[in-house]
């Protein structure tokens, strides 16, 4: 049987709300970038394996938002979803936005941020885990995620080392 | 006495030239699937990245060891036969293995290639690596976990093929090459399928912060909120036994034989090696730049001391011991 969501009733400043309104310009970028460096480099993607139609929800600690990443496949892209969205996806990974940036372009070790329980992971660990490799052999930074171009690509790598490392040497999972 | 080989992980390309960069003098890893004793999913290499690596890795003055360290099915050993051939192939510097047969086929077929026989032999003995030498040619060991200092500085007095030890990183039940326990919950096997825990078997539940690791469907911990945690593997699990919750097999703490590796130098052990192919470039790139600053500390003449505290925080489950090569409960 299928559920029908009735719409939250919108309340005046709720930051979820606001960034909501906001997905349209944020969800065509991200999956615009998604797609083009899945036809730059077929390579990285081909790694997923039997995952590569999973969708993986994305839930930096603090943010109302969180971030559904389905790296390919007919749905291939990324949607800004509330924190709370519980629609199906194969695992949900939660964690500070320093962690989650390091654990996207390889400069966090996984594990160790897993054993600290800086980063929580629920679902298919199966799934986790080969998104998880996917990403430690690519070696993308934000700029390819974003699909910048130097010298924008640049400050925004510099940007997110700074976050990372401030992060890291406050939580001790770097 | 020469310098000591600093043998590192890699479960990528990148991890590879994360480690090496980092200053390995080699790298071990795997191809995609069940020959390796690391088959997760999006790890490894395809026998084309392999041949790309080790050229990478040569015109660095580094050695790529390609493991096919699982033991091969019985009336299934074409898989095993491919991946001898594609690392002969790519040009690797050495493949680690431990089944016989695996052996047989790449001494008959490859005498030109490099055998390591893998940690999971479980070769503690000088008759035992004395066999495997004279049959299959063996020109290294990778030591069991199960020996001391002593012990190994006494091993390598009686052989003369080469002597690696590992001294860094996650630690199995003993003996190894022989534990089953994965199969018990999930059919599946470090040793037959290459994979210990598979991660399509794993659950994790958290509830208020108290997370709840789950094997097969097998409760095997409750991880209080904010205690560190681990890859939920049934051997460091903590089961109530007579009233009791402990870690009935094992500790969930780390190797790091740092400290011992002066100790390790004057016994003859050849190379060191660090464990870990599944944990990522940041991982590798610390863990030898670590042990490669006390390797040439020790070449130097100095202490290693001031690099012993340089990997705090990498253990899995927060804590480390020097294993076996201490044996203080002895």
């Amino acid at each position: 049987m299928r559920t029908r969501h009735r719409p939250r009733a919108p309340r005046r400043g709720d930051p979820a709300e606001v960034l909501m309104a906001l997905r349209p310009p944020a969800e065509w970028v991200l999956s615009a970038a998604l797609r083009r460096l899945a036809r730059r480099r077929p390579e990285v993607f081909e790694r997923l394996g039997a995952f590569g139609d999973a969708a993986f929800l994305i839930a930096p600690d603090g943010s109302p938002v969180a971030f559904r990443l389905a790296p390919q496949g007919a749905a291939a892209g990324v949607q800004v979803r509330r924190r709370d969205d519980r629609s199906p996806c194969a695992a949900r990974i939660e964690g500070p936005l320093g962690a989650l940036l390091g654990l996207f372009d390889g400069s966090v070790d996984a594990d160790t941020a897993f054993f600290s329980r800086a980063i929580r992971v629920s679902g298919d660990i199966e799934a986790v885990m080969a998104l998880h490799n996917t990403l430690e052999a690519a070696e993308l930074t934000l700029a390819d995620l974003l699909g910048l171009s130097a010298p924008v690509s640049d400050l925004a790598n510099a940007t997110v080392r700074f976050v990372r490392q401030a992060a890291a040497a406050k939580a001790g999972w770097a | 006495m020469g310098s000591i080989e600093l043998v590192c992980p890699a479960g990528s390309p990148a991890m590879l030239r994360a480690a090496i960069e980092a200053g390995a003098d080699s790298v071990y890893c795997g191809l995609r699937d069940e020959t390796n004793a690391r088959n997760f999913p999006g790890l490894n290499f395809s026998p084309a990245e392999m041949k790309a690596a080790v050229a990478w890795a040569h015109d660095r003055g580094a050695k790529v060891l390609v493991a096919v360290n699982t033991f091969a099915r019985a009336g299934g050993v074409d898989a095993w036969r491919a991946s001898v051939d594609s690392a002969a192939v790519a040009g690797a510097d050495a493949i680690i293995v431990a089944d016989l047969g695996v052996l047989a086929y790449a001494h008959a077929q490859h005498p030109g290639l490099r055998l390591h026989l893998s940690v999971q032999a479980a070769a503690g003995t000088a008759e035992a690596i004395a066999f495997y030498a004279q049959a299959y040619g063996v020109k290294r060991v990778v030591l069991p976990r199960v020996l001391s200092a002593p012990e190994i500085a006494a091993l390598v007095r009686q052989t003369d093929v080469e002597v690696e030890a590992f001294v860094y990183g996650g630690l199995c039940v003993m003996a190894e090459g022989r534990c089953a326990l994965s199969s018990y919950a999930t059919g599946k096997s470090p040793n037959l399928t290459g994979v210990c825990s598979p991660p399509d078997s794993v659950s994790l539940e958290e509830t208020d912060g108290l997370l709840t690791p789950r094997l097969g469907g097998f409760m095997i911990d409750q991880v209080a909120p904010g205690a560190a945690a681990g890859y939920p593997t049934l051997c460091k699990g903590r089961f109530e036994a007579e009233g009791t919750a402990s870690h009935l097999f094992e500790d969930p703490t780390s190797l790091n034989a740092m400290a011992l590796l002066a100790e390790l130098r004057t016994a003859g052990v050849r190379a060191v090696k660090i464990e870990g192919r599944q944990r990522g470039k940041a991982y590798v790139a610390r863990v030898a730049a670590a042990f490669r600053a006390a390797l040439d500390a020790l070449d130097r003449g100095e202490t290693t001391a001031p690099y012993e505290a340089r990997l705090t925080g990498l253990a899995e489950g927060g804590r480390e011991t020097a294993g076996a090569y201490r044996k203080t409960w002895r």
